[in-house]
């Protein structure tokens, strides 16, 4: 884990695949850092439009009724669906909680 | 992507140039959602403003003039709210065009006022770096500044200025804070040299001619955006406390589902029911100015025109206003408190087995009141093939266009008798089966649609969830002025010249006595000739021209029916009407023709609308088709079981 510098910041190639962790997994109020995502560009963009980007902080505040995560970026609060929150690949922030 | 704005050199910016000779300094209004754009815009220019439509889309042109002091007058465009330059959607694709110049009936901005919510700066600033470089006057407001010091949050404002390079104003557009700075920014604002060539600049979200996958584009975007807000000692404001106490229960596992079916329940009830005491009153208008004028014109073939014809005809659509007002404030007040967009994250589940996504929620919702404002709202689905499937099934919403057909046809076919005890009578039933109906055409058509010829891989949704915030009077009640100024010049203009046409079919061949029985005059040749494609379903020659009509508009039928059955003011006294169409169709003719109108597109506005909103006559003919076999069959089938 301490190998991975936080200027650590766009879709470095899979060296931490024994680690590989989905937001998915993530339970609700841990912090994460985004790592890469998983989808084509086009289907990314809506994405990185909203700052979610490698690089930033994400935090699952709440799931919502159908079981869909519900996030924290940068202070706003964005809704995905499991399908998209598999496709991001998140590390934990061992200096937090 | 440049071939999706095919350039306009020639014609467009030789228009622009001649409209330069006096034009006030044009200024563009952009910013993400949310961040108080259009409460800002309305705080600006207050009533005098106007919508259009840019030209070739339907996507709304808000421009107003704003009164800076007493000799300067600016104009302000209200551009849709983007997240970013991508041209993924229509409201991108437009905003961008328009801030290039690339727009037929609007030159380039001369400024930009680029509004942000600065609760979450980060994410906002994005946007900034491609404005900065179109290098034209551009002023960053800084809006909700109130509610970022309410949660202890700060930045130096004076410092983001100095980094950016622009002017930097801190307001709070709701209560008007802040609004004299950006008015007085605006005045200042001279128009850039005529005879200049248009900005070269393309506007993208990755920087064109460099080899940078969008990630890194976005990533290395980013980082310099993160530079900034160091520099200008953001505080980054405590959780919206509020918004997570609502998000509680609204979000709740058990409660959110449940209050979004109240609220759902709530706006049909509003429309059905809270509605029909101003439509009275409405046709009560319409009606006695009608008698009013036929008493003050001599008997002749221009009362007939007047009364019959465009009184009746118009007024047959005017009625609907209300209703279509009383949907909106519903809408108005769901959207911008900020729950909308958990009704979506609700509804995005279901949606997406059916193969659309939560954004559709809102469009198919409005759909039933009209469907072509439904279509316009659809283009706030971010991918392509959801909103094609979302805008193709729109039209099987029960408009409230076949609201008149089904409780003309119900009232005079269907008993008034219990179903199920006080709780529900079969005319109820019956209401709520073709409503039923409507959906069920939906749903299976997206099924279809998203198997067939809009097939495609999942796409990844986010929605964003915006703070929940006290809605203001002045933003919903401006925008309520503007859906009836265009509901009524469309009815001024589709009804208005149906009706005429309609009327004159009826006068001709013109006997000596004066206008001929009608199954001779040409209206009644025209149902005559029809007649027998509609016979399998029990339909005579009336029904025929009725149909016809009703393409216009759905309720024109009942009007011309009214006309056919030689019934004066069928509108008024519709008894009578019920009566004879008692005589003339069987009951199972009569359900043939409730499936008939539950399926059919008749609405020439919705199919004009579907034909700018998806570029060309392919998806509104195959929907007209699809929706006329649906129909057809449907009424088939019906006739035979009843």
């Amino acid at each position: 884990m301490g190998s991975t510098a936080p200027e650590s910041m766009s879709g470095l190639p899979k060296e931490e695949a024994d680690v590989e962790l989905r937001l998915g997994d993530i339970p609700l109020r841990q912090t994460v850092e985004l790592v890469r995502i998983d989808l084509p560009a086009d289907r990314a963009e809506p994405l990185l439009e909203r700052g979610v980007l490698p690089g930033c902080r994400i935090c699952p505040v709440r799931s919502s009724p159908t079981g869909d995560p519900i996030i924290s970026v940068d202070g706003s609060l964005l809704a995905l669906r499991r399908e998209t929150a598999d496709c991001l690949c998140v590390r934990l922030l061992s200096d937090f909680s | 992507m440049r071939d999706l704005s095919t350039p306009t050199e020639g014609s467009g910016y030789a228009s622009a140039q001649v409209k330069d000779e006096a034009r006030s300094p044009l200024i563009a209004l952009i910013g993400p959602p949310n961040s108080g754009k259009t409460t800002l815009f309305n705080r600006l220019t207050g009533l005098r403003q106007k919508v259009a439509n840019y030209p070739g889309v339907t996507v709304e042109k808000y421009v107003g003039q704003v009164q800076c002091n007493l000799e300067r007058t600016v104009e302000l465009v209200d551009l849709p709210g983007v997240h970013g330059f991508s041209a993924r959607t229509l409201d991108e694709r437009v905003t961008r065009d328009m801030l290039e110049g690339r727009l037929e009936d609007l030159s380039a901005p001369d400024a930009v006022v680029l509004i942000v919510d600065c609760t979450r700066l980060e994410s906002q600033l994005m946007l900034v770096e491609p404005v900065l470089k179109l290098e034209i006057p551009t002023l960053l407001v800084l809006n909700m500044w109130d509610e970022l010091e309410e949660r202890g949050g700060n930045l130096d404002h004076m410092k983001l200025a100095h980094l950016l390079g622009v002017e930097v104003v801190k307001t709070n557009a709701r209560v008007g804070v802040g609004v004299d700075q950006v008015k007085e920014f605006l005045s200042g604002v001279e128009i850039r040299q005529r005879g200049l060539p248009p900005p070269v600049h393309v506007l993208s979200n990755v920087p064109r001619g460099l080899p940078l996958p969008m990630i890194d584009a976005f990533t290395e975007r980013r980082r310099r955006v993160d530079k900034v807000v160091d520099r200008v000692s953001f505080v980054r404001p405590g959780p919206a406390r509020s918004t997570e106490g609502l998000d509680a229960i609204f979000l709740h596992r058990i409660w959110g589902p449940l209050v979004f079916l109240a609220v759902v329940l709530i706006v049909f009830q509003s429309i059905f029911t809270w509605a029909v005491p101003l439509m009275n009153g409405v046709e009560l208008l319409i009606t006695s100015s009608g008698e009013w004028l036929a008493n003050r014109l001599s008997d002749g073939w221009f009362r007939s025109l007047l009364i019959d014809g465009v009184w009746a005809g118009v007024g047959s659509v005017v009625v609907f206003l209300p209703q279509i007002l009383v949907l909106f404030l519903f809408l108005g007040i769901l959207e911008d408190s900020g729950y909308m967009a958990r009704a979506a994250v609700i509804a995005d589940r279901v949606m997406y087995r059916v193969g659309l996504q939560g954004r559709a929620f809102l469009p198919l919702l409005s759909g039933y009141a009209c469907a072509v404002p439904a279509i316009l709202a659809a283009r706030t689905v971010e991918d392509e093939r959801d909103r094609l499937a979302t805008i193709f099934i729109t039209p099987f919403m029960t408009c409230s266009a076949r609201l008149p057909v089904y409780a003309l046809l119900i009232a005079a076919f269907i008993p008034d008798r219990p179903l199920i005890g006080w709780l529900m009578g079969y005319r109820a039933a019956v209401l709520l089966g073709l409503y039923g109906l409507g959906i069920m055409a939906a749903v299976v058509t997206a099924f279809l649609l998203k198997r067939t010829l809009l097939r495609a891989e999942p796409g990844s949704f986010v929605m964003d969830l915006p703070p929940y915030r006290l809605p203001s009077a002045r933003s919903i009640g401006l925008r309520l002025l503007d859906r009836s100024k265009i509901f009524l010049r469309r009815a001024g203009r589709v009804i208005f010249a149906v009706t005429i046409v309609l009327w004159m079919l009826t006068q001709f061949p013109r006997l000596d006595a004066g206008p001929p029985p009608i199954e001779e005059s040409a209206l009644g040749r025209i149902g005559q000739v029809i007649e027998p494609a509609i016979e399998p379903l029990g339909f005579d020659w009336r029904i025929g021209i009725g149909l016809v009509t009703s393409l216009a508009a759905r309720e024109v039928i009942v009007g011309t029916l009214g006309t056919i059955y030689g019934v004066e003011n069928a509108s008024d006294d519709s008894m009578v009407l019920q009566e004879t169409l008692r005589r003339n169709l069987t009951p199972a003719a009569a359900i043939g023709l409730l499936v008939f109108f539950a399926f059919a597109l008749q609405c020439m506005s919705t199919v004009a609308v579907m034909r700018r909103e998806t570029g060309g006559w392919k998806w509104p003919m195959l929907q007209f088709c699809y929706m006329l076999v649906l129909a057809y069959s449907g009424a088939f089938i019906a006739v035979r079981v009843f």
